[in-house]
Formats: structure tokens, sequence, C-alpha cells
């Protein structure tokens, strides 16, 4: 395979041709489905193709198939240079600047104890339909769901820096979903082995039948749980919750390429603008953000980029100050760094690299604190646990988020649970509003698998990590 | 790809394959796009692939697998993938044999295809999105977006004799247009190239961004709002085209509202696949042929999409989903809307839209590119954005007046003018 990306590199070499690269992905995903007693769907899905991108007098060209034959890999390069220089005259090549990286040759694999496509389908199966029939077992629960997935991704690189290397990465996931329906309303309660760089191992470890009957048991008496009371309440956020609110009101607004206008026409911009960088006053001072694309199990931990930088491990945010972005080789330099810190990445061999969120983590507490302490000493407060709807602005600055399950805090004990809460708030409000978070034995990575950006779309994933965290006085339950 | 090619492709899975029931699909794609920021082109791409699935199934037991290589060596691999899959996969109550020719009815006329569209152009693109970069350059005002033309082509064959193909083009410029502290947002889409004027465009998005700067703040509230078609498209049809048996089992703000009426007597959803400007496919996933299917017609729910098995079950023909979205439109013009609001607010387009509560369908999202408030008649000044949170069945209940028609997207809607909208907070640009 290296040696037809090498084709697709020779062919379009030319005096202009400042920079090109190519990548073979065969991507391989397996996908089971279940539904209470049956099988509803399972597929084996593999796909296989080469994208090339070539730089032409500051424009990019890229061009992509799914033929491997060496005619048809010649015929793309060609496209691609063709759409680079057609583009010549709709760029700025004075602006244009691309970061220089050391060519790299050594492999990379995710560390993959079982290997998830060895595992038979009939195991898979059975779990998930042991567990439906666990979680249907609870009185009141109507429907059950499940699924796992799991994806294997070979890449092949080869840049004209003299980068040529292979990466193999495997991805699993197990989830399922428990469905109450009342009188008048229906409740759905979820449970998952979070989306993790891992191999079948990660869903062995994840105690997903133990936890069925509790799932089962929270899904019914949300039905006839109260509704979000109306005002300020205090947030005990769990790490499964806290990851998206982290990936959208933290994640997308530190893009470097949302921060430079690149993505204006659809993901949006920034508030945390690049005049801003040392100086915004993110969050309070317990808040330690940290980039790290080398985090094992992470979902963005792929050795290199698609720009053929080594992944690497940064400062976001020191003591609530904006101190970074995510950046690639062509926007680095904005901030006056030399080096891209290597979050460019396609989704597929069909996809021009963009600059993706990467890894990146809350830092847990410095002084031990448990969930219970940090419950025991709340007042008046809500506990989120689980993902639920989501909604931020383009600039990533006004947000409402909602959960899968809530509980309502009163005196520092659990008071019983809450349905339908909703919080809203301005980001940086939001995180100047962080007093507690729980310490390093309570932290926690959750994988974010449907992460859209870019025109045309592409998904791509990342995980963050935290541990629980106290919000004081956020506005709740303003969305009914 | 030709059609002959394929069917001799699909005939091939067929006769690889020893299961009871199979059913073959390929799916032809090439994609041009050119991404534009801040007036210079950024991200411009050339895909191309083929996909072919095969789903096979022994008794109710079925599996499926997929691949793009479509050598020999691999459709046997697929084969064997499918087969191996179904036989340890557990009878499926629910799995419907392969449709047969008699069940599939007649498939429609939808004329979907243009020629000049799926070829390969890259100097025509980069020209047609320079001159319009160049005109909102001219006014000092800045232009993101994007212009793409795609060309799709599909067929299936399954082992009860029932085969089909179907091609499409489809061009498409959206243009998002920004000024100091105010931005403006267009887009067309058509069948041809040809018919995607990228000037007049960028031109419109200028427009709605030399209005939109300086924007001022009002107090959140109810409001009445005349939605552009593309903030109709964003936030209301598509949740109207809920599935019969999750209805049914009481999982969707749809249950048992079927043949009720549920919202404004004036709305009238439908699909209709040989619609000219907006044409369809003239079959489902599963072969039956589509047809003209009124989802809320009078303001009654009229339909929910429901499978074969759902059909059978409660004896029922099946619905096959929406192809397309079409709203029908009204008398009024735009202007007419306005002029007859006495204090509301003109929203160009919705942002991340979400689903707060799916048992009331209660959505919130942003307003984006172009806000601005009317008063006696007139539109008055541009407005910081806000965050709504409202009902869908509100919102359709409160439907006061219907515009004109515009295609946006993959839909045909209507602005609309609506009482009562709910902002609940407003941000800070």
């Amino acid at each position: 395979m290296n040696n037809l990306c090498q084709l697709a590199i020779d062919t379009t070499r030319s005096p202009d041709v400042t920079y090109a690269d190519a990548r073979i992905v065969e991507i391989r995903n397996q996908v089971i489905f279940t539904e209470d007693e049956r099988v509803g769907g399972m597929d084996d899905n593999v796909s296989l193709g080469i994208g090339i991108r070539v730089l032409l007098g500051g424009a990019w060209g890229f061009a992509s198939t799914s033929d491997l034959s060496r005619e048809s890999i010649q015929r793309t390069a060609r496209n691609a240079v063709a759409i680079a220089s057609a583009n010549r005259a709709n760029v700025n090549p004075g602006s244009f600047e691309w970061a220089d990286e050391p060519a790299h040759t050594a492999p990379f694999r995710t560390p993959c104890e079982v290997d998830p496509f060895s595992v038979s389908l009939d195991e898979k199966i059975a779990l998930l339909l042991r567990i439906n029939e666990a979680v249907r077992a609870v009185k009141g629960v109507s429907k059950a769901s499940s699924h796992m997935r799991f994806r294997r991704q070979h890449r092949y690189f080869v840049n004209t820096d003299g980068s040529s290397f292979e990466t193999d990465i495997f991805t699993s996931t197990a989830r399922y979903n428990a469905t109450a329906v009342g009188e008048s309303d229906a409740k759905t309660r979820y449970f998952e082995a979070p989306s993790a760089n891992a191999g079948y191992e990660h869903i062995q470890k994840t105690p997903l039948l133990a936890e069925a009957t509790r799932v089962g048991e929270e899904a019914v008496e949300q039905l006839s749980a109260p509704p979000c009371p109306a005002g300020k309440m205090d947030l005990i956020l769990n790490p499964t919750h806290l990851a998206l609110t982290m990936h959208e009101s933290i994640g997308h607004a530190t893009e470097l390429d949302r921060v430079l206008g690149m993505e204006e026409s659809l993901a949006g911009s920034s508030f945390a603008t690049l005049d801003q960088l040392g100086t915004l006053r993110y969050g309070s001072p317990l808040m330690n953000v940290v980039c790290d694309n080398t985090m094992p199990g992470g979902l963005a931990t792929m050795g290199y980029d698609d720009d053929g930088v080594e992944c690497q491990r940064w400062d976001l945010i020191k003591q609530g100050i904006l101190v970074g972005y995510k950046t690639s080789r062509d926007t680095c330099h904005a901030m006056g760094e030399t080096r891209s810190r290597g979050s460019c990445r396609a989704d597929s061999w069909a996809s021009i690299p963009i600059l993706r969120q990467s890894n990146f983590s809350l830092e847990p507490g410095e002084t031990p604190l448990t969930p219970e302490d940090l419950i025991a000493d709340t007042k008046d407060g809500i506990l989120i646990d689980g993902m639920g709807s989501f909604s931020i602005d383009q600039k990533r600055h006004n947000f409402q988020f909602g959960g899968d399950c809530f509980w309502h805090v009163k005196d520092g004990k659990i008071a019983g649970m809450l349905q339908n809460v909703t919080y809203q708030a301005i980001t940086t409000e939001f995180w100047s509003a962080l007093d507690a978070i729980c310490d390093r034995r309570f932290w926690v990575p959750t994988g974010v698998m449907n992460c859209g950006k870019g025109d045309p779309m592409q998904i791509a994933q990342m995980s963050h990590a935290a541990a629980p965290c106290r919000f004081r006085q956020i506005d709740v339950g303003g969305a009914q | 790809m030709e059609q002959q090619q394929a069917y001799d492709l699909l005939a091939r899975v067929l006769e690889l394959s020893d299961a009871d029931h199979v059913r073959a699909s390929l799916h032809a794609n090439a994609l041009d796009s050119l991404r534009v920021a801040d007036n210079v082109t950024t991200h411009n791409v050339r895909r191309e692939n083929t996909v072919l699935s095969v789903e096979c199934a022994f008794g109710q037991s079925h599996a499926s697998a997929t691949t793009n290589d479509l050598g020999e060596a691999s459709l046997r691999q697929l084969v064997t993938a499918a087969e191996t899959a179904a036989r340890l996969s557990p009878p499926d109550p629910e799995y419907m044999p392969p449709v047969t020719p008699e069940e599939a009815g007649t498939y429609p006329a939808c004329n979907a295809w243009s020629e000049e569209t799926a070829t390969f152009a890259p100097e025509l693109m980069a020209e047609r999105v320079g001159t319009a970069i160049e005109k909102v350059r001219s006014q000092d005002y800045r232009l993101s977006g994007g212009a793409s033309q795609n060309a799709d082509f599909s067929a299936f064959a399954n082992s009860a004799g029932l085969r089909g193909m179907h091609r499409s083009t489809r061009a498409e410029m959206h243009a998002t247009v920004l000024g100091e502290d105010g931005s403006g947002w267009a887009q067309t889409t058509a069948t041809s190239r040809d018919d995607v004027d990228m000037l007049a465009t960028a031109g419109e998005a200028l427009e709605i961004a030399q209005m939109a700067q300086h924007p001022t703040e009002i107090e959140p509230g109810r409001y009445t709002v005349i939605l552009r078609p593309e903030a109709v498209r964003e936030m209301l049809p598509h949740y109207m085209i809920q599935d019969a048996k999750t209805t049914d089992e009481g999982r969707t703000f749809l249950r048992g509202l079927l043949g009720t009426k549920v919202c404004d007597e004036k709305i009238h959803l439908y699909s209709d696949p040989a619609n000219s400007i907006l044409p369809g496919s003239p079959f489902c996933k599963e072969g039956l042929a589509t047809r003209r299917v009124d989802w809320v017609k009078g303001g009654v729910l009229e339909n929910l999409d429901c499978s074969r098995y759902w059909a059978r079950e409660k004896n029922l023909a099946p619905t096959p989903g929406p192809t397309n979205l079409i709203m029908a439109g009204g008398e009024q013009s735009v202007d007419d809307l306005i002029a007859s609001t006495e204090r509301g607010i003109y929203v160009i387009r919705f942002w991340y839209i979400r689903v707060v509560d799916p048992m009331t369908c209660l959505l919130t999202g942003m307003t984006r590119d172009g806000l601005f408030l009317i008063e006696d008649g007139t539109i008055t000044r541009p407005l910081l954005q806000f965050r709504f949170n409202e009902r869908v069945l509100n919102a359709l209940s409160n439907v006061e007046a219907i515009g004109p028609q515009e295609r946006v997207g993959n839909a045909l809607l209507p602005t609309l003018k609506i009482r009562d909208f709910n902002f609940s907070s407003a941000t800070r640009f």
C-alpha cells in the first residue's frame, strides 16, 4: 500500500506543488443492534480507498477514490492537482504558511488485548440479548435496545516531507437503553461502555449486565419524578455528563480554525479570540484543561494526525486562563507557534483532513474529595448523569444542556429523582462558577463518537475526561 | 456507472448466495465541493466511491455486509460475511421477505438528472465561486460558504425478481456573508448546476448582512415571528413524520393523534417523488414504489411512516418514509407577511436545534445570520441573536399566514408567520 501512496505522490510532482500527501485507509465497521428479544440488524462494512492532497500556490486540491488500480490512482492524483490549480486565483498565497514537521516512519497500533473482530458474533449477540432480558425484567420497562460497534482503521500515509508510516486503530463501544412508557409520557435511560480506542477487553471490563436492573429501574422512576424547578441552583455534574458540556463549550471554542474564521459558514467561530490568548478568564482558578492525543484509550490517540504530525500533549487552560488552542500545520503560525499540535484529521480516506478537537481533560482536584463529599457539602442542587439534549450558539457562548438522569440534592443528601432538567448559561460565567472538583480516583474518560464539522460534513471522535464537579448557582428549568 | 453494468454486478451477487432471500444494492457517488472562508477557497475536494451491500436471510434470520471493493474475490467475501452472520442470528420476528414485483407497484418517473452536473469541471466551479467572492469582497465584506455538485446512482435487485435503478444530481451554493458585527445567509439548490446562480446567492446573503450590521438588544419573550423557509426547514416539518410502530407503542409525541387535528388547518405537509422542482426517488429502501403521501393535511395528521412489518401486524398498507418534504405555500408574498405584522421578528435561519423533550417535541436552538425587528409593518433594525424553546405542535398551531414556497436543500417549504413564538434568552452578539 505504501507503494501505491508513493505512486500518488510521484504523480503530483511538479515545480508548482509545494506539498503533497496520500493516505490509503481501510475501515472496517461491525455493528450489532438488538431490540427486546430480537437481533434487529448486523452489518459488517468495509471501506477502502485513497485520498490525495496537494498544495499548489497556496491552494489545496484533494481527490479521493475507492478504485485502487494504478491508473485510477494516477488519474485521481492529477484531479487533485487540477483542483488546486483551478483555485490558485481564489487564494492569497502571501498569507498562507505551512509549518515544518520532521519525517516519521515508526508504526503505531492501538494496544489491544482482544481483537474485537476475533470474538464470535454468538458471544456478542448473547451478551446483548442477556442485557435486554435483564432490563425488561424490571417492572414498568416496555422496551430494551442495545448495540455494539467495533471499528478498525488501518492507515498508510506518505507525504513529501519524507514521512511514510502505518497505523492500526481499534475502537470498541457498547451501549443499551431502557424505556418505560407511562400513561402520558415515555422515559429512556442509558448505560454504556464509553467508546474507546481499545479491544474487546473494554467491553468485558465494563459491568454492562450488572448495571441493567438499576438502569431499568431508573427509567421507570423518571416517569413519576417531579419536573425540574426553575431558578438558580447548584449543579453536580458526573463525568459522563460533563464530557459533552466540555466538548461544546471548551472543545469547539478552542479550535484555531474556528477562531480564525475558517468555519464561519457552518460550525461557526469562537468567542475565545486570538487577542485574548493568555488573558481570557475562561473559568475559575480550579480549571485546568489539558489536551492529550497520547492519552491511552483516547479516541483521538492515533500516533500521528493526517497532516503527518506526531500526537502531543499540551495545556489549553491553566488556572482558568486560556493559554492554548488546537492547531494544524496551516493554522499554528497565527498564534506564533512554529509546530502544529497535531489536531488535523479526516474521517476517512474520502475526506480532506480538517482541524478537529483533540482528546482533552479537565484535570482532577488536588485535594481528596469524593462524590459523596460533594453531595454532603451541597445544600440545594441537582446531580446530573449522562448526556442529553445539547445546544450552543455558533460562537460557543450561549448554551443549554439537558442530561440523561437527574437527582435533587437537598441538605447534603439525595432527595429523589427529577425529570426534564435543563440548565442554561454563558460559557465563561458557567466555568467561573466551578467551585469543586473530585480527585483523581474519580477521573474517567468519556468518548464522543459523533462530532460533526466541515463541508462536506465529517464525523470525528475524541475523548474527554473529568471527575465529578460542582457549579454554583446556575440557571435551571428555563426550557419548559 | 451504466445501468446494465450495475444490474450485471447485482445479478452476480444474487448468484453467489445460497440464502433463502437475498437483496443487493449498489450506490455510486461523485462529489465536487469547494469551500470558502474569509474570501478564499480552502477545502477543494473531489471524491468518488461505489458501495455494494447485500442482505442475506435464512428463514427469519438475517444480516448484511457492505464493501466498496467490487472485485470478484471481494464479492465472494461479502456474500460469505452476510451469510455467516445471518446463520448465527436468532430468528427476527419482524423480518420481512424481499418485496416482489407485484407488491412493489409501479415506479413513478423522477426526473432528477442533469448530465452536465455529473461532469468534473474544477475550472468552471472555481471561476463561478471566484466571481461570488469578488462581489462580496468589493463591498468590504467577507464570504464564507461552499459550492458543490453531486451525482448519485442507485440500483438494487432481490431474489424475488424485483430490481430498480435511479440516478440524481444536486448542485448547491450556500453563502454566509460577514461584516463588522453581523452576518447574512442565503442558499440555492437545484438539480442542475446551471440553475445555481452563485453571484445572486452571494448577493442575497450580502444584502442581508448589510442590513444586519450593528444589532441591538431587545428582551427575550414571546413574539410573532416570520420564519424564512430555511428556518422552517430546520425546525418544523421532519418532526411531523414519525414511525408508526414507535408511535403506536407510545414512544413518540404523536401517539394517539393519527387522524386528529394536530395543528392549524392551513398546514399541508406532503411528499411527492414526481415533484419537478424537488424530485424524489422512485423507490424506497426495500423496493416499494414511492408515491405522493399527505403527512398533515388541513391540520390533520393523515399518515405515519409505516413499515411492511407493522403494516402486516396492523392490517394496513405500508407507507414508505418521505422521499422528499414539501409544505404547500400560501397566497401572500413575504413582503405581505411583514406588512401585516405590527410587532414581530424576522428570522433568516436557525442553528443547533435539539430536542429537549421528545414526548412533547420541545425544541431548543439559536437564531443565526440575520434577525430583525418588525415594527408597524416594516423591518426597523437588526437584533442580537436569541435562543428559543418551543414545541413543534404549538408553533404549527399558531401559524397565522403562509408565504411562497422555495427550495431549501432537500425540502420545498414556505415562509411562515407564527404568533407567540418563545425566545427564552439572548446572546451577546
